[in-house]
């Protein structure tokens, strides 16, 4: 039974594996490699000239006593504060765009154009609205209550509120369409049980679509902490050194200041592996307790 | 819910993650231009008789990879300046690459870390210690003094002991670079504003103008506009290395590598310079700053003095009202006066294959005549040539009037920018990200520097043994 291998099979072997050796190089190359030196880096000073040096622990050691990078992390939970209000606003839409209205759907694109702008052009265009003198939001706070707004990116209890606005404007659309999907799986049959048994529209929202939505919170829940922990492009445009008092730094950010300005290639690998254990915990304590909410059927 | 699937996804999770942590921090450094300019030189030109006393294997070929960094205007003069050399030298090819300033470190140190580093590359300041530290760069000394292209005596100590270093001290030690330009930090102001206000120019002799008369000339030029706003502000982007080191005071001790911001002459010189905005109101405030820099803001004509380096010339040749330099403003207290000078070096790699056509191409960019006139011509430096500097750059029929000041602040108050005493900036970064509780008036610099020292010395300590 399993001393010949015929030949078509054989053919079909090799090309299978070719087929799947790109992605399984690519992986190897630029991701598992990486991984793992950056993980022996991690126990090590390297400058990038001279020879790496073994330093046992002291990367960690030095990383605990360090008030940027725990300013860094501070910084980067706050902005967490975005995910919960970015499901918010992202469940409203979708709710405000189920509906067969004629050009509903140049709605819907238009909620989802910030999703597929480059970081770096919508940066830059927030660095012009929320500019402290001349930039629109000020103009308008100005012009309708009369006050003059924050310095949003000057000051630095503004700094983070700044970036989770611009977060939320880039982000909802995302999320928007995933709620949309999942409403659309929502069948009209419960609604309808629900109408006969006079549940109002409250009561149908709360115990209708809500829980049935739960497995698209948890997934925008999951994403949307992994992705504020790695969140870099927009603080490296509008806070280039950190922001005031280093307000604005992220823990990504403060890894590629410390790989790529003072090239300290042993401690950042240090702190990105800090970071990636940070999030693995979260990630997997995220679905431990989503048994107790998340609704499967 | 999933019992299997489970630790293969959450392993996913775990992988995917720290894939996304590890690989997001590559910068995308595609946007460099490389262009090998070849040599198409017509052989009959009388420059190889010119030329042969110059280097000594002239006729061998070789190619040599030259890296710098630069917008449009840089990259201009340099080509031009190569083209000039490849059809001095034709045997001797130069592959120019061009790297935006803001990612040069970068892929310079990862291409040394490749060891890929190019043969001739610019470096300065810290970055220059710590690459001689790790012996990267080719020691220049015994080519310096066998070469007959390089007259010492006739180029600035100044810029050429930047690039001296024995491992401790700037200055001290063999040559490991050849000057690129000094960069005099100088005082610009906007006469047309002074003459509005029927005041007197600032003096261009260091330390006849004071603290005490800027001050006053800016409470004059200052305006409001009908808003409530200050429109045109007397003085913006105040240097406080400047202040600082008029005062008689600095920020470390590089003998004994004290950090010495903790004393009264650095405070009183840092509270001056936070106080032109928040007692005297003639600067610009760091929410103005924020809102419009004072670079833009000069250059509308809404600030009367700012600091500028030459490399400003160009742009500020079409501006549309009259300018012209003067000497930094004198401490009342010691009556002087001072300002960083600045310099890139070109340096060589340890590990080039032409060690002498390296720095045969290095010394014609930094001191051929042609090549020198050519970049003060266009308004990119002073001259690394003294008898140059002095004689011809003097005579230059275009703003500022007063170039004097430029050979002043070179030969008399001008000192090496603070980094140029480490290896490693942090320590003077986490000074200016904290710095800004005093310029926002949180803080009174007194309470600053004393919470500050401590913090400062610890990372100085750290990273500049």
């Amino acid at each position: 039974m399993k001393n010949k291998t015929p030949g078509y099979r054989r053919k079909e072997i090799i090309w299978s594996l070719l087929f799947i050796a790109p992605p399984i190089l690519g992986f190897l190359i630029f991701s598992l490699t990486p991984l793992i030196t950056s993980f022996g880096l991690s126990f090590m000073s390297w400058d990038m000239f001279t020879p790496a040096k073994f330093t046992g622990t002291e990367n960690f050691q030095y990383m605990f006593a360090d008030e940027k990078f725990y300013k860094s992390l501070f910084n980067t939970v706050f902005l967490l504060l975005g995910v919960p209000i970015g499901m918010m606003i992202s469940m409203m839409l979708a709710i405000l765009m189920n509906r067969s209205l004629k050009g509903i759907s140049i709605f819907r694109t238009i909620y989802y154009i910030p999703v597929i702008s480059p970081i770096i052009a919508v940066s830059l265009l927030w660095q012009w609205l929320l500019n402290f003198d001349y930039g629109i939001i000020n103009e308008f706070i100005w012009n309708i209550f009369g006050i003059q707004g924050p310095n949003w990116l000057g000051d630095s209890n503004w700094v983070k509120p700044s970036f989770i606005i611009m977060g939320l404007w880039g982000g909802v659309g995302g999320n928007m369409v995933l709620y949309l999907a999942g409403l659309q799986g929502i069948p009209s049959s419960y609604y309808e049980a629900a109408q006969v048994d006079g549940a109002s529209r409250w009561h149908q929202f709360k115990h209708i679509t809500l829980p049935l939505l739960s497995p698209i919170h948890f997934y925008v829940v999951v994403m949307g902490v992994i992705g504020t922990f790695q969140s870099f492009s927009q603080m490296y445009i509008l806070a280039a050194d950190g922001g005031p008092e280093y307000s604005g730094a992220t823990i990504v950010y403060y890894i590629f200041q410390e790989a790529f300005k003072y090239f300290n290639m042993g401690y950042a690998s240090a702190v990105a592996w800090v970071l990636g254990i940070l999030i693995f915990i979260l990630t997997l304590f995220q679905f431990r307790i989503s048994k107790r909410w998340v609704y499967q059927d | 819910m999933f019992r299997k699937g489970k630790w293969v996804s959450l392993s996913l999770t775990m992988v995917l993650s720290f894939m996304l942590v590890l690989s997001g921090c590559n910068s995308g450094n595609n946007s460099n231009e490389s262009n090998t300019a070849d040599s198409k030189t017509d052989t009959k030109t009388d420059t190889q008789t010119e030329a042969t006393n110059a280097t000594p294997d002239k006729d061998a070929k070789s190619v040599i990879e030259f890296m710098g960094w630069g917008g449009d205007s840089e990259k201009a003069v340099f080509e031009k300046l190569i083209a000039s050399y490849m059809k001095k030298y034709p045997n001797k090819k130069v592959k120019y690459t061009v790297v935006p300033p803001a990612e040069y470190y970068q892929k310079l140190d990862t291409l040394i870390a490749a060891k890929k580093t190019p043969d001739v590359f610019y470096a300065g300041g810290a970055h220059f210690n710590k690459l001689v530290s790790s012996g990267v760069l080719l020691n220049l000394e015994s080519q310096l003094s066998s070469s007959e292209m390089v007259d010492t005596n006739n180029v600035w100590k100044q810029g050429l002991d930047r690039y001296r270093y024995d491992g401790t001290t700037v200055g001290k030690g063999d040559l490991y670079g050849l000057p690129k330009d000094v960069g005099p930090w100088a005082f610009a102001y906007n006469k047309d504003l002074f003459d509005k206000a029927g005041l007197p120019y600032p003096s261009a002799k260091a330390g006849e103008y004071t603290w005490d008369q800027m001050i006053a000339d800016a409470k004059k030029i200052t305006t409001t506009n009908e808003r409530g706003k200050i429109d045109t502000f007397g003085v913006a982007a105040y240097s406080l290395e400047s202040a600082v080191w008029a005062n008689g005071g600095d920020w470390v001790d590089p003998a004994s590598g004290k950090i010495t911001i903790d004393t009264p002459e650095f405070a009183e010189a840092m509270q001056f310079v936070a106080d032109l905005s928040l007692v005297n109101k003639v600067s610009p405030s760091p929410d103005d700053e924020k809102a419009q820099n004072g670079y833009t803001r000069f250059v509308a004509g809404k600030v009367a003095m700012f600091p500028m380096g030459p490399w400003d010339q160009p742009g500020f040749w079409d501006l549309p009202f009259q300018w012209d330099i003067a000497a930094w403003p004198a401490s009342p207290n010691t009556g002087k006066t001072a300002t960083w000078l600045g310099s890139l070096g070109f340096v060589v790699s340890k590990n080039t294959e032409y060690p002498e056509d390296s720095f045969a191409l290095a010394s014609y960019l930094s001191l051929d005549k042609d090549s020198q006139k050519e970049n003060y011509v266009l308004g990119q430096a002073v001259p690394n040539l003294i008898d140059m500097a002095k004689g011809e750059f003097m005579e230059v029929d275009k703003a500022p009037k007063t170039r004097q000041v430029f050979i002043d602040i070179i030969e008399d108050y001008g000192r090496p920018p603070i980094e140029v005493s480490s290896k490693n900036t942090k320590w003077l970064d986490t000074f200016s990200q904290d710095a800004s509780q005093v310029w926002n008036g949180k803080k009174t610099a007194a309470e600053f520097v004393k919470e500050e020292q401590p913090k400062l010395q610890k990372l100085y300590d750290e990273n500049n043994k």
